[in-house]
């Protein structure tokens, strides 16, 4: 056991100093914007739903009417999530399977609606431009790329360590508990209903950091790029290609989806609409059919029959 | 005032037949089935695409085409059913889900890959066509709809409650072991049940045809509309969800009419959130009807 924990942190290591050095090994800005991506999807996929909106929408006003950094934005957008879920974990965790479901994609296209629908809050249906101040990084505007994947590599490491906190937390293990049979954890005292909220919370306020970076990243917002249902989509494929309620999957499947991506539009070029989807498509069939938890899933196979193969020789030396 | 209140009640109706074939596939997929099938809308839009091919190639009318949607999606969705639905189908929800998105994303794209984002229209020679009484004015085309429509919907309930086969799928959905138990087989009475849903989405794409434009994106509108009939209407329930779909036809109308010309999901939408927060059952109650 204390082996395997070496390795695991000494893996981590490396895969950390990688993950900083890589700016400083890729000069191409075509090739960091892919990793920019790579990473900001796998933050999203950390803690995906539909708050990204509300995060991006609050720094950006502040940022605009205001003059206020994104940087406390980010926090105060984070906190509009978070209250905005509110209601909709109201409405929407009391109810199980299919309605639940159902209430949350309708909720989701109401709200976005309704902010189409009011032109005079936040510029309506046309969106605004962030102005470029050129390098600024108190206002999160930085000349070069390497500054922008720093950033997003912070954001995935709080992401990252925010989930990691919860995963070894008496939280953790109700959110197991309920994922596993939710009457039967109800029935031994936990309050379910509560503890999906408090998550969806939690999960709201991550999203909506990544949502204040992707605006200050591509310099403009309007509705549909705020609460685009393609981000949604793409963050739910990580997670599920990845594997879901594990703590690496979105990140190993934002690299295989994202990579895919790439390779293909240098493939085929971007004129042919609808393949990229078509192929995700396929690939999410694929897993959904064969192996149902995900890459993680096909990962922690793989450890546990190496661990079981390990067992039998490291008892012969015992004896 | 009055003629513009009945003018849109009978807008809102003659959209909500269409609105009710593709809800009642859905309650039906749910009820005997019991999965919600995301991809519902793709299927209209399949049919629709369809309906436009053979006009344009064949110049076959959009209600001859129905002979040929039907039949086609009916088949599609009985493979459907056994090929792919069947692997998942457990205690466990979350692959249900994916796999209805999956099939959905798929189809959508691909038929932008195929069919390109161009709007394609079928024009015949009652698509201007309209009855006029009094100051009302109703298109033949729409109406047209709304009656096959009906029909297609009794049809099912006919089918549902009185013959042997419709009588296995109501009992696969009230206790899928007891009928088994009965010597029901589950797997043949799904697929047709998923079958005969994806027929009645492929109905709906033909009828719509001649008044409204086929693009990859168009089963979108209606499969959301489609989902907040089966909530208010009781998800299962197929009385439930040809009323519930009337309703909303109506009142997304009204919404157009009185609110503004982008509110009529707006209004649809107002009225799904106050019925999961007050009576997330619905206003059906009951099962299968």
């Amino acid at each position: 056991m204390a082996e395997t924990n070496k390795w695991t942190w000494l893996a981590l290591a490396v895969l950390v100093a990688a993950l900083l050095m890589l700016p400083q090994v890729v000069k191409n800005a075509f090739a960091l914007d892919i990793f920019i991506r790579i990473l900001l999807f796998s933050f999203i996929g950390v803690a995906w739903n539909l708050m990204g909106g509300y995060g991006a929408y609050t720094s950006t006003i502040m940022q605009i009417d205001f003059n206020i950094s994104p940087w406390i934005g980010m926090i105060a957008g984070g906190v509009v999530a978070m209250l905005a879920s509110l209601p909709i974990g109201w409405l929407c965790f009391r109810l199980r399977g299919p309605y639940f479901t159902i209430a949350t994609i309708a909720t989701a296209q109401a709200l976005m609606l309704i902010f189409l629908k009011f032109r005079d809050l936040a510029w309506g249906a046309e969106g605004t431009t962030i102005p470029n101040l050129g390098s600024s990084p108190l206002m999160m505007q930085f000349e070069t790329k390497a500054s922008y994947y720093y950033v997003v590599l912070g954001l995935l490491a709080i992401g990252l360590a925010i989930t990691y906190r919860i995963e070894k937390s008496w939280m953790g293990y109700y959110l197991v508990a309920i994922g596993e049979d939710e009457d039967a954890a109800e029935a031994i005292g936990v309050n379910a209903p509560r503890i999906k909220r408090d998550i969806y919370m939690i999960s709201a306020f991550l999203t909506a950091l990544a949502g204040t970076f992707y605006v200050q990243y591509i310099y403009f917002i309007d509705p549909a790029t705020a609460f685009n249902f393609n981000i949604s989509i793409e963050a739910a494929l990580v997670s599920i290609v990845g594997g879901i309620g594990t703590l690496w999957g979105p990140v190993i499947g934002t690299v295989l989806l994202e990579t895919t991506s790439a390779l293909l539009q240098s493939w085929l070029g971007s004129t042919t609409g609808g393949i990229q989807l078509t192929v995700y498509a396929l690939i999410l069939m694929a897993i959904i059919l064969w192996r149902p938890t995900g890459l993680m899933g096909m990962v922690n196979e793989v450890l546990q029959r190496r661990a079981q193969q390990r067992k039998p020789t490291q008892a012969r030396t015992v004896l | 005032m009055l003629e513009t209140v009945v003018q849109a009640v009978i807008n809102g109706l003659l959209i909500g037949g269409i609105y009710a074939l593709v809800s009642i596939g859905v309650t039906l997929i749910f009820g005997v089935v019991k999965i919600v099938n995301f991809a519902q809308g793709e299927f209209v839009m399949l049919g629709m695409y369809i309906t436009f091919f053979l006009f344009t190639y064949f110049g076959i009318d959009p209600l001859l085409s129905l002979f040929v949607s039907m039949p086609v999606l009916f088949v599609a969705g009985a493979l459907i059913q056994h090929f792919l639905i069947r692997r998942v189908l457990g205690p466990n929800d979350m692959p249900q889900i994916f796999l209805t998105f999956a099939l959905s994303l798929l189809l959508l794209n691909l038929s932008l890959l195929l069919f390109t984002a161009n709007y394609r229209t079928v024009h015949t020679f009652y698509s201007d066509e309209a009855i006029h009484i009094g100051g009302i004015y109703i298109p033949v085309a729409k109406l047209i709809a709304f009656v096959v429509a009906m029909a297609l919907s009794g049809a099912l309930w006919v089918l549902l409650h009185t013959t042997d086969l419709g009588k296995a799928m109501r009992a696969a959905a009230q206790n899928r072991d007891v009928a088994t138990l009965m010597g029901i087989n589950p797997n043949r009475v799904f697929a047709v049940a998923f079958g005969a849903a994806l027929a009645l989405a492929g109905a709906a794409g033909s009828l719509l045809m001649p008044f409204y434009s086929a693009y990859p994106f168009v089963g979108q509108v209606f499969v959301l509309m489609a989902f907040v009939a089966v909530v208010l209407g009781t998800l299962g329930n197929v009385v439930g969800a040809l009323v519930a779909s009337l309703m909303m036809g109506v009142a997304e109308s009204l919404g157009i009419q009185f609110v503004g010309a982008d509110s009529g999901l707006i209004v649809v939408f107002a009225m799904l959130l106050l019925t999961l927060a007050f009576k997330p059952t619905g206003l059906g109650g009951g099962r299968m009807r």
